[in-house]
């Protein structure tokens, strides 16, 4: 499996959606994903290059562009190579599809980073807190703004 | 899970307090009759915000909070640190350092597999394994705290190297304990092999197969005793794995049985590896020569980049993604431990098995809700 063939593929298949792709060694492969296109991205990937083990997703904040991206990296376990696609979201409302029909474990993930970052999965077969306590859903405290607990800019401050 | 029971049905709460438990979690269980028919884990009980804490840390200090992710890994949480920080900045640990990191990280593997197996024995109600294997343990601690100075939480490794040599007669000693172990170890298989109560309560029950354990994104012995070679020591090889010769060992069955021949089998394995790293390792310095870092480098900036580095963990895959923004403090970092995809495994695990067979199952999936909420 090779990275060059891999990004090759993509770029022929979704020329408008894979933007900006880097091939940064030859088992690692990197690239910005439109955020309409991530189930059919993923899908291909599945379909015909193995990357069958979704090996992490998180989300990371960027308050000066007013973005929150999402971030997958997806593997494999029949070979070394880890694709990272990041999907960039309006962090006002941060909303993308769930690929948990895809990848099964993508569940987890998903509920951690809706909780701790507000990134909203549509389709998601149960979006609720994992980690935080119910009460603290709002607060998004992996965003850079938050100010610690009790969330000095939490909506229900006594 | 649905909250709504039928007349026939139970509601079982296990957790968060139970002693079968590694650390707080609460396992829902929907019985009908003795048997599991839906199942919801809860956890968060011990979330600590780990990913937090390091985006407010300077790297050097981040090295401390890694060894608490979960205390039976500190070495493998330190190597996958480190190496992201290394490859961000583009160092490369010298020979004698990268056999010293593998010979600490197998014992660590060692001593995590025996206090496993053991707490999975105790859960089978088989205590004298227990003792057994804490006593092994706790002479590979030894050896760790001999280099270390410590038992659990290390600290041990350093940007570009580790922070003290090798003892002296270290090689002798480490070998002759290990060896007591490898001898220990065939005669504790055989109780396992011959006892018939614990052949009967693992042989078939809790069987994950390699499509299913595959999709469930599972990873580490768990896996590999359904069939899947996937040990990210072969697959991608950091350190000095290339120049050392080891199998990745896997059953087919995966069932409970097969997960505990797996471990097993790994320490044996990993005792292999230490002895030939023993013989092969060189002289040389601790750190790369002619840059800065050594044993204390308390502030460092790190060129912007971002990277995802994985190791094996005892427990399988671990991962972590780490973003710099060229400051000193790390601008984002996504731990992705191993425990946390296989206690999302162990729901679908237990739907449709015995009551009594829940405990047996969860702990051989050799969970550690500490790495799992961070």
């Amino acid at each position: 499996m090779d990275a060059n063939n891999i990004i090759k593929s993509l770029t022929e298949k979704f020329p408008n959606e894979i933007l900006e792709p880097s091939v940064e060694s030859n088992i690692r492969i990197s690239s910005y994903v439109d955020k309409d296109a991530i189930v059919n991205v993923c899908k291909h990937l599945l379909e015909t290059f193995e990357f069958d083990h979704l090996s992490c997703e998180c989300g990371v904040d960027y308050p000066d562009r007013n973005e929150i991206e999402v971030v997958y990296h997806i593997a494999s376990y029949s070979h070394p190579v880890v694709l990272t696609l990041k999907a960039k979201l309006n962090r006002d409302t941060p909303e993308i599809e769930s690929i948990v029909s895809l990848y099964w474990n993508a569940n987890w993930y998903e509920r951690e980073t809706y909780e701790l970052y507000g990134v909203k999965y549509i389709n998601h077969p149960d979006l609720k807190p994992l980690l935080l306590p119910e009460d603290m859903l709002g607060d998004w405290p992996l965003r850079k703004d938050y100010e610690g607990f009790p969330n000095k800019t939490a909506k229900n401050l006594v | 899970m649905e909250q709504t029971i039928a007349p026939s049905e139970m509601l079982l709460h296990l957790g968060p307090q139970h002693a079968i438990q590694p650390g707080p979690y609460l396992l829902d269980l929907k019985l009908r009759g003795e048997t599991v028919v839906d199942a919801e884990l809860e956890m968060g009980y011990i979330h600590k915000g780990i990913e937090k804490i390091l985006e407010n840390k300077t790297y050097f200090q981040g090295i401390t909070i890694t060894d608490r992710i979960c205390y039976l890994a500190a070495l493998t949480n330190n190597e996958v640190f480190c190496n992201c920080v290394e490859k961000l900045v583009g160092i490369e640990p010298p020979q004698r350092a990268q056999y010293i990191r593998v010979i600490m990280e197998e014992l660590s593997r060692i001593q995590s597999h025996l206090l496993g197996i053991g707490e999975f024995s105790t859960d089978l109600g088989f205590v004298t394994m227990f003792l057994y294997m804490i006593r092994e343990r706790e002479e590979v601690l030894s050896l760790i705290d001999m280099v270390t100075g410590s038992r659990i939480t290390h600290s041990y490794l350093r940007f570009g190297g580790v922070r003290e040599d090798l003892p002296e007669d270290f090689a002798e000693r480490a070998m002759s304990v290990l060896n007591e172990i490898k001898k220990k170890l065939d005669e504790h298989e055989d109780l396992y092999n011959t006892d018939k109560i614990y052949l009967q309560r693992t042989v078939g029950v809790g069987v994950l197969t390699a499509k299913i354990a595959s999709d469930l994104g599972v990873s580490g012995p768990p896996l590999r005793a359904a069939g899947v070679a996937f040990d990210i020591r072969k697959n991608e090889p950091y350190l000095v794995y290339n120049d050392l010769d080891f199998k990745v060992c896997t059953e087919k069955e995966g069932d409970i049985f097969a997960r505990i021949k797996v471990r097993l089998d790994e320490i044996r394995e990993s005792i292999y590896i230490i002895e030939q790293a023993f013989d092969q390792i060189p002289q040389g310095p601790l750190f790369p020569v002619g840059t800065p870092y050594g044993r204390r480098t308390p502030v460092m900036r790190v060129p912007a980049g971002e990277v995802f580095c994985r190791v094996e963990d005892p427990r399988g895959e671990m991962g972590m993604y780490m973003i710099s923004d060229g400051s000193d403090k790390p601008y984002r970092v996504k731990i992705r431990g191993p425990v946390f995809p296989t206690m999302q495994a162990l729901p679908p695990l237990i739907k449709g098995t015995y009551v009594a067979d829940v405990a047996a199952i969860a702990a051989s999936m050799d969970g550690c809700t500490s790495e799992a909420d961070r």
